[in-house]
């Protein structure tokens, strides 16, 4: 125990004096009661009136959160109350969310956001209270009688106002399920709620014009066609630059074995264009038979920030390329919410996807029958197979300039249960690998704090705070082991870390698994290395001289 | 009992024998700041009981070591919600912490109290320059993040 961990009649003294919700200090009050400020920093911008009107979504005006009024439709109540009421008949999950929960707090101390702040309302149950709160008073009828004892409120606007402010504090990531001894997922809490709040343009465009864009055009950035094949054309030049080898990516090309489909950050991002070049290089190495397509070039899916139906529609483009294009399977990049997407809920919203056939690696012969409905590969279990099978030529000194710890992007680790792949790979293409501590990693691992569409820059002291405890645990290993590289599987980790990074622990730079793996990669016919694909100087290899090959 | 502290190194004896005590409530306060009180164990608690013993180390010495730990403690403050003044007032707080051992411990020693408060005058000044380059250090973040995301598109430009 902490020798500042405070003695029993310390901790009394202090409960007996200190005023505090939990001992009615506030006894005039609800815990509702204490109203919400929002001031610059605290809150997101809100959905532009075009992205909107694009959408078709609800209420498209100017407004921002500080104001006093927030223009909301005139019958917004009966839109909340009736959007409530048919969601909880949808999704019986939702109800038993709200039913189940006896307030034991196991997950109070278990958010990121509630550690890097110390908020109340951003303790899991008390988020999904906000709700519940709600819900108790319109729904069951014993306990509408029993009202008083069963906690509940009316919905007015400043419940809203709350909703918009803590439920946009609330990443999606799901640690404080693993705690929850009836498995609620809070998560779907917050979706649910965003859901709802969209219904009368209660919103943030860094999460709608994504939406919107990759709804007309295919991807987050509204990236169109010939500049998507610019770009990645662009990087496999910097490839043949840095390594000798052309490595050829061929675009909608009908009756490819493979559709390979990634987040598109990797195609204009720092640093997910370096993850981008692994990729290419990967692929040339085993010489797959892949094609990338310039519609569905997006492996991200912000409609899961936004609702059901948007989600559901999104998913579906990279199906419908798939079967436009003939292929037999779909190969994914390194992305998080995009793979909760399509393990979770794909295979209930669009699939089974009977056109395609279940995969099987032509290299190895592996058949993945973990994805015989969505009949999507994740490239760590990809190359992972690969290694496993020694199919791959690797050199792992090529990355010791690199010392590694490895973060688990939530919706992988938690949303999929992929812990040991990236893993198995990152050990085989580096001699440098730390893991951070035990209650931070694998199906524990903190979020980032800008996941699920929190990563607006005007946001960035809500995401410092959010993203302190994962800050912490990689600078107990950068202070203990000297790391100095954040591996990572997820294309916003690639996005929101560097900023992260850069703010708790400068020196820590990011890094995409695949970036590594092409680092390593001994290409066929590849001229002396002596640079990463970053064009930094690779440790015993600045004169060319230590190089095997 | 009154506790005679010799005129040349009174101040670092002083320190080192009621540290613990100063500590203990200097740390309380500190994590009080927070909504609800920020717990021990918790990343922050970990790290400002780590960084406020440091600091207060530090103040009994004559070389001033304690950049990191201050460093530490404003990173943390500066993305805070409340307000910068709220934020550094942890800063002084140690004052009223040595006056009432002081008082309890009968020790009268006005000059060794005044060292002591402009040492800690100094120290919440460095403070606020921490505190100050965190900020800077946020509206940095925006404007590289911006570029980042924009690295191919600036990188066509630039062509």
């Amino acid at each position: 125990m902490s020798k500042y961990a405070p003695k029993l009649s310390e901790l009394k003294k202090e409960f007996d004096e200190k005023p505090s919700v939990l001992k009615g200090d506030y006894s005039a009050q609800e815990w509702w009661d204490r109203p919400v400020e929002f001031r610059d920093g605290n809150w997101c911008f809100p959905g532009k009136q075009e992205v909107l009107a694009d959408l078709g979504f609800a209420n498209p005006r100017k407004w921002a959160a500080t104001d006093e009024d927030w223009q909301l439709p005139a019958d917004w109540q009966k839109t909340i109350s009736e959007g409530l009421q048919s969601r909880l008949k949808k999704y019986r999950s939702l109800k038993l969310f709200l039913d189940a929960c006896v307030r034991c707090g196991a997950c109070a101390d278990k958010c990121h956001f509630f550690l890097g702040t110390g908020d109340p309302k951003n303790m899991p149950v008390l988020r999904a209270e906000l709700l519940r709160s709600v819900y108790r008073n319109d729904f069951p009828l014993v306990e509408k009688i029993l009202k008083g004892f069963s906690g509940s409120r009316k919905l007015t606007k400043a419940v809203i106002k709350e909703w918009h402010m803590y439920f946009h504090q609330c990443t999606e990531c799901r640690r404080c399920s693993v705690f929850c001894p009836f498995g609620i997922d809070t998560a779907e809490i917050t979706m649910l709620v965003r859901e709802l709040l969209n219904l009368i343009g209660v919103n943030n465009n860094w999460i709608l014009a994504p939406v919107s864009n990759c709804n007309r055009t295919g991807n987050h950035l509204g990236i169109e066609p010939h500049t998507f094949v610019q770009n990645i054309m662009s990087l496999a030049e910097d490839i043949e630059d840095h390594t000798g080898v052309n490595v050829d990516p061929t675009f909608n090309r009908k009756g490819a074995e493979v559709l390979f489909i990634t987040p598109s950050g990797d195609v204009f991002g720092d640093p997910g264009v370096y993850t981008m070049m692994g990729y290419l290089l990967l692929f040339k190495h085993i010489g797959l038979d892949y094609t990338i397509s310039t519609y569905a070039s997006e492996g991200g899916n912000f409609g899961m920030f936004t609702s059901n139906d948007m989600m559901k529609k999104l998913n579906a483009k990279m199906y419908h390329e798939a079967k436009r294009l003939g292929v037999k399977w779909l190969l994914g990049g390194e992305c998080g919410h995009m793979w909760r997407v399509v393990h979770q809920y794909m295979n209930t919203m669009n699939g089974p996807a009977d056109f395609l056939e279940v995969p099987v690696s032509p290299i190895t012969g592996t058949r993945f029958s973990n994805a015989s409905a969505t009949k999507m590969v994740h490239i760590a279990e990809f190359t992972a197979d690969l290694i496993h099978h020694k199919k791959l030529k690797l050199d792992p000194k090529r990355n010791d300039h690199l010392r590694t710890t490895f973060h688990d992007s939530c919706n992988v680790a938690r949303g999929m249960g992929m812990f040991e792949e990236p893993r198995s790979i990152l050990r085989s293409v580096c001699n440098s690998f730390h893991e951070m501590a035990e209650d931070t990693i694998r199906e524990k691992t903190f979020c980032c704090g800008s996941g699920s569409g929190l990563n607006a820059e005007e946001y960035m002291d809500i995401r410092m705070r959010g993203g302190f405890p994962r800050a912490n645990a990689v600078k107990q290993v950068k202070d203990r082991h000297k790391v100095n590289s954040l591996v990572t599987i997820c294309a916003i980790d690639r996005a929101s870390l560097p900023p992260l990074m850069n703010y708790w622990n400068p020196g820590v730079s990011v890094y995409g698994l695949h970036e590594l793996v092409g680092n390593a990669l001994v290409m066929q016919g590849e001229k002396k290395r002596t640079t990463d694909l970053r064009e930094n100087t690779m440790a015993g290899f600045e004169d060319g001289g230590d190089d095997d090959e | 009992m009154v506790t005679q502290y010799s005129m040349k190194r009174g101040w670092t004896e002083f320190l080192e024998a009621n540290k613990k005590a100063i500590l203990e409530r200097w740390l309380d306060c500190a994590l009080a700041l927070f909504p609800e009180k920020m717990g021990y164990s918790t990343p922050i608690g970990t790290v400002f009981s780590g960084a406020l013993e440091k600091i207060l180390s530090s103040l009994g010495k004559r070389e001033n070591d304690c950049k990191e730990a201050l460093d530490d403690v404003t990173r943390i403050l500066a993305v805070q919600n409340f307000p910068p003044s709220k934020a550094l007032s942890i800063f002084l707080e140690p004052k009223l912490i040595l006056r009432d051992i002081m008082m309890k411990t009968k020790v009268a020693d006005t000059l060794m109290q005044d060292a002591f408060n402009s040492r800690l005058d100094a120290l919440t000044l460095e403070a606020f320059d921490s505190y100050m380059r965190h900020r800077e250090k946020i509206y940095q973040l925006k404007v590289e993040e911006g570029s980042r995301r924009m690295y191919m598109a600036l990188r066509r430009a630039e062509a």
